[in-house]
Parts: structure tokens; C-alpha cells; sequence
């Protein structure tokens, strides 16, 4: 594991050179910008209309607009991570120097947490702006930018392993989209499944959408944290595997 | 310091490597040589850890490289074909990358990146981006990688291959400086290269092992056992002139010069076996006198073949004629 640091700041230092990374989060940026106007601007002209939830809530869950946030900058932010290494021929330098496959994957992935991270940081400044105007419940905030994270988490891992799977960074994009597009659609299952049927249950399980919402309203269940844990773990390990198996093609 | 036996690769079910198997001492410089898609590059991606094999045993400096990947790695500073590298990187950015990702401490790692900078000679490029670099200096960057860390054995994949004859006797120098202290394992498809700077030679042939041994004994077969004499007048009388030298086993015309003169055509002469006669070079005196007698002009004399396939069709005809068993073929 001792190669896992500097592949870390290797794989930061090309995310945040390349003009990627800040394309990345100008454009998370503005678009989180004008989410949180548009929300602020509707809570405070139909104060009436969402009474049972707060802007934050509606910020981080209950609204179609984090999930389109995701689903647009994960797949980009994740698809150069090994097919770019393994079409440039990078990937023969990196893996004929004494490192473990683990300590690879663990590294790139970290490092596109980190930057997952750095972009929701701006954000913390909406909830310093809503606090001037109204109080804020900062177990609540606290608990949708854990939700964030750890749903964010699960799908720059399957993102990764989606890179790893192919040497074009274009299927990668592809094929990570359409994974987190499937389990969002599996999600909305949840709306649509006969109550008290299996598939109901299964739905409501994997649904972003009710991950979310509970998270937004502060309620941290430990079905989501093993649910989202187990979308971290699988793709990694199975990433690992991938990675080995290289060496055999 | 490497020891490689009975190494078999296969893709699908052509293989590429087929039964290698060859020892590197300590200290030797020893070239990889054959032709382009021989397996060359698989065997040295095998050797540097970088690709798996089908069967076999590959041992670098005492570190099986299947059970003790990471070890045999250390101990390798590998420069692929390609030498793929980090364009975004400046030079000195990227060697202390690699330097730490080989595990050089913080203590050593400033010295370690300059010396390795000098000895590739790429010090006056520390600070430029590798995205725009010349190729010959990304190769020489390439080197520096594979010096920074040390490491006792160096395998270098084709190091002069895209570089201008100048670059090309640098490396060679360098190679020749770096071998005093430590093992190299080269690869090429350019004999003299071998010759210039390697004590030994490996030979390989579509995935085969076919001859291995000291330069100088690979040298020797490079001399060749014919010559191409363009003449000028009569061929038939010219090949009769030819078959009546003695010591001349064999003449035949070959492909007519195409162009201005009809009456200048090629003949290649080859001699008798080795040891039957005397050397080639005073049959072809011989020859050439008695078509000046016989009134035939000679336009040039030219060693016929002597070129890598040459020396190949020998090698892998000798290989074959003595059973391929005694070359290189340790028990393992």
C-alpha cells in the first residue's frame, strides 16, 4: 500500500491540470447555483405550497435535480480513470513498478472522491446563506451531505469499474450512465409496485430516491448506509479482480 | 539475475513465446534480437511483471515473479517499447512521481531524480512538459525512469528504435556505461546494434529460442558463404567462367539489373561448405580474375545476404540441425 500516495496525487494532479476537473465543477456549480435559487425562490413566493419541508430538503431529496446533477458529472469524472491509461500505454509503466492492484484501484478511486468532495464544498455556502434568513437544522444538513457523499461514493465506484472494463473512456462514460440510470429507474419501481410485493420491497431498497429523501430530513437508516456500502465495496473489489485479469488478456 | 525457463505464452492458441528458456548473469549485457512480432516485447512484458504467462517459470534476482510479484518488480527498471509516459507531467514531476511510486524514500528521492536526469542526459529538459518533447527525448526520459529507482537489472524494450543515428550512438554509450554496473537485458531487431554494445545475444524466431551465445560467435555467421558479382557481357559464358573456379560450389543468375544495359546482369556464387576450402575471399579473387581473362567486365563485387533474415535462415537451420537441445536450455 505504500504506492497508494503517490498514485493519489498523480491522479489529482492530472484531474486538476487537464481543463476537465474545472469544466466539471463550473458547470456542477452553476447548475447547483440555480437549483438552490429556483428552490429558495419557490419557498419564499409559495410559502403555502411545501410547508411539510424545508429548502434544504428540498435541495438534497424530493426533487428530480440532484439526481440529474449526478447522473450528468459522474460518468465524466469517472471514465478516464484506467481506459485513458490502458489506450495511452501508461498502464505498462504504472503496473511493472512494484504495485499492488489494490493499492492502484484504491488510489484512483480515492482521488476522484476527493474531487467529488471538492465540489460539493462551494455548496456548505448555501447553507451559511440560509442560515442569515431562517434557522437551519444542522443535523439534517448534516445528514444529506453525508447522504451525498455515500451515494455519490457508490457511483464513482461503479464508474471505475466501468473504466476498468474497457479501454474506450467514451463506453465508459456510457456504460456508467447507464448503470446509474438503471438503479434509478429500479428506484422508481418503488412509485409504481404493488404495495406489499416483493418487488416493492426490492425497489425501495435500491431507490436513490427514498435513500435521499430520508437523508435530507435527517434520518440516517443503516439499510442505506449498508445498501450505498455495498455499491462502494462490490465495484472496487470487483475492479481489483478486473485489474489482475489484465495481465492475462 | 534472471532465470527463465521453459516460458510458454500463448494468445488464444497461436503462441508467442514457445519454450524459451535462457539465464542473465550478473553484469551481462546481453541483447534480445529478432525480428519484428518474434516475441520479443511478450517476453520482456512477462519478464517485467506486466503481463502473465501460460506456462513456465521466470525467476528475477531470486524472486519468482508469479509468487513474488511486487519483489521481482523492484528489482527491474523496465522501459516498454512504447515508452508511455504522463504528457500532462513536467520531466522532473514525472521522475519523482516514478521515484516514489518505487518506493525511493523522501531522503534520496531530489539526488536520485538528478542522477538519473544525468545519466539519460535529459537535464536540460527538467522542467518542460513531456507532452512536448521530442521522441528522442522521450525515450531518453523513458531511461531515466527506468534508472531512477536503482535497480540492479534494467530491461529496456527496443531503447533506440525512432532515434536519429546520432541519438542512437548515445544510447549505445550509455548502455555500454550503465552495463559496468548493471545487468541489462535489451531487446532489438537490428543486428549491429548487438554487436556494438552486447557480450551476449539471444536469438528468437517466431516465439523460439533459436541460438544464443557470445556476440562474436553470432558475428561469425553474419559473414557470408556467397557473393553477388554484377557483371557486364555474355551471362552464359560468364557462368561458365563462374562454375570453373575452383571452389565455387554453386552460381546462378539472379534477378537481371533492370534498366539501361541488357548486358549487365548479377550472378551469385556461392562457395563450398566451411572447412571444405579456403575462405571465400580469395575464391572470389580467383573468380574475378578469370572473368577479366575471359573477357566479362566486372562492374561490382558485394557480399550476398549477410542481412538479418540471412543470419536468421542460418541460425534457425543450425538450431534445427543440431536439435535445438544444447543452447540455453537450463533444467529447471
Amino acid at each position: 500500500m505504500r504506492s497508494f500516495w503517490p498514485i493519489y496525487k498523480r491522479e489529482l494532479f492530472a484531474f486538476f491540470v487537464t481543463p476537465l476537473a474545472w469544466v466539471l465543477i463550473t458547470v456542477f456549480l452553476v447548475v447547483q447555483g440555480m437549483n438552490f435559487f429556483w428552490i429558495v425562490d419557490t419557498f419564499a413566493t409559495r410559502t403555502d405550497a411545501m410547508s411539510d419541508q424545508t429548502p434544504l430538503q428540498a435541495f438534497f431529496g424530493n426533487t428530480v435535480l440532484l439526481y440529474l446533477v449526478l447522473f450528468l458529472l459522474v460518468p465524466p469524472m469517472t471514465m478516464r480513470l484506467f481506459a485513458e491509461e490502458r489506450r495511452s500505454g501508461t498502464i505498462e509503466s504504472l503496473m511493472t513498478a512494484p504495485v499492488s492492484s489494490v493499492a492502484v484501484v484504491l488510489a484512483k478511486y480515492a482521488a476522484v472522491v476527493t474531487t467529488y468532495a471538492a465540489m460539493w464544498a462551494p455548496t456548505l455556502l448555501y447553507v451559511v446563506i440560509l442560515r442569515r434568513a431562517a434557522d437551519v437544522d444542522w443535523d439534517a444538513a448534516a445528514a444529506a451531505y453525508l447522504g451525498v457523499m455515500i451515494v455519490g461514493a457508490g457511483y464513482l465506484a461503479i464508474g471505475l469499474l466501468m473504466s476498468a472494463l474497457t479501454k474506450s473512456q467514451f463506453l465508459a462514460l456510457v456504460l456508467t450512465a447507464l448503470v446509474i440510470l438503471g438503479l434509478f429507474i429500479l428506484g422508481i419501481g418503488e412509485f409504481i409496485a404493488r404495495e406489499g410485493s416483493l418487488a416493492k420491497d426490492v425497489c425501495q431498497h435500491v431507490s436513490v430516491w427514498a435513500q435521499m429523501t430520508d437523508f435530507s430530513s435527517g434520518v440516517i437508516d443503516s439499510r442505506h448506509l449498508v445498501f450505498c456500502g455495498t455499491l462502494v465495496v462490490l465495484p472496487l473489489f470487483m475492479a481489483v479482480r478486473v485489474v489482475d485479469a489484465w495481465r492475462w488478456s | 539475475m534472471i532465470s527463465v525457463s521453459h516460458l510458454v505464452k500463448r494468445y488464444g492458441k497461436a503462441p508467442a513465446v514457445d519454450d524459451v528458456s535462457f539465464e542473465v548473469g550478473k553484469g551481462d549485457i546481453v541483447g534480445f534480437l529478432g525480428p519484428n512480432g518474434a516475441g520479443k516485447s511478450t517476453t520482456l512484458r512477462i519478464l517485467s511483471g506486466f503481463l502473465g504467462m501460460t506456462s513456465g517459470k521466470v525467476t528475477i534476482a531470486g524472486h519468482d515473479i508469479v509468487q513474488d510479484s511486487l519483489g521481482a518488480r523492484a528489482a527491474i527498471g523496465y522501459m516498454p517499447e512504447a515508452v508511455p509516459l504522463y504528457p500532462e507531467m513536467r520531466v522532473i514531476e514525472y521522475l519523482g512521481f516514478r521515484a516514489e511510486l518505487k518506493g525511493v524514500t523522501r531522503k534520496h528521492r531530489a539526488s536520485w531524480v538528478d542522477e538519473a536526469m544525468g545519466q539519460a542526459n535529459v537535464m536540460d529538459v527538467a522542467n518542460v512538459v513531456i507532452g512536448n518533447l521530442s521522441k528522442g527525448y522521450r525515450q531518453r526520459v523513458g531511461l531515466a525512469d527506468a534508472l531512477v529507482a536503482k535497480p540492479s537489472i534494467l530491461i529496456l524494450d527496443e531503447p533506440t528504435a525512432g532515434l536519429d543515428p546520432n541519438q542512437i550512438r548515445e544510447v549505445r554509450d550509455l548502455v555500454a556505461e550503465l552495463g559496468k554496473a548493471h545487468t541489462i537485458l535489451l531487446s532489438t531487431h537490428i543486428l549491429s546494434e548487438v554487436e556494438a554494445s552486447c557480450t551476449r545475444v539471444l536469438v528468437i524466431a517466431k516465439g523460439k529460442l533459436v541460438a544464443s551465445g557470445e556476440t562474436k560467435d553470432i558475428g561469425r555467421m553474419r559473414k557470408t558463404s556467397a557473393v553477388d558479382l554484377t557483371l557486364r557481357g555474355e551471362a552464359e559464358e560468364a557462368l561458365r567462367l563462374v562454375r570453373g573456379v575452383e571452389g565455387v560450389a554453386k552460381a546462378r543468375r539472379v534477378g537481371s539489373s533492370e534498366g539501361e544495359e541488357s548486358a549487365v546482369f548479377t550472378l551469385r556464387c556461392s562457395f563450398g561448405k566451411k572447412g571444405e576450402v579456403e575462405d571465400g575471399e580469395t575464391m572470389v579473387e580467383r573468380a574475378v580474375a578469370a572473368l577479366a581473362l575471359g573477357g566479362v567486365g566486372v562492374r561490382e563485387v558485394r557480399p550476398a545476404g549477410g542481412s538479418l533474415e540471412d543470419v536468421f535462415a542460418e541460425l534457425t537451420r543450425d538450431a534445427a540441425s543440431t536439435g535445438a537441445s544444447d543452447e540455453g536450455g537450463e533444467p529447471a
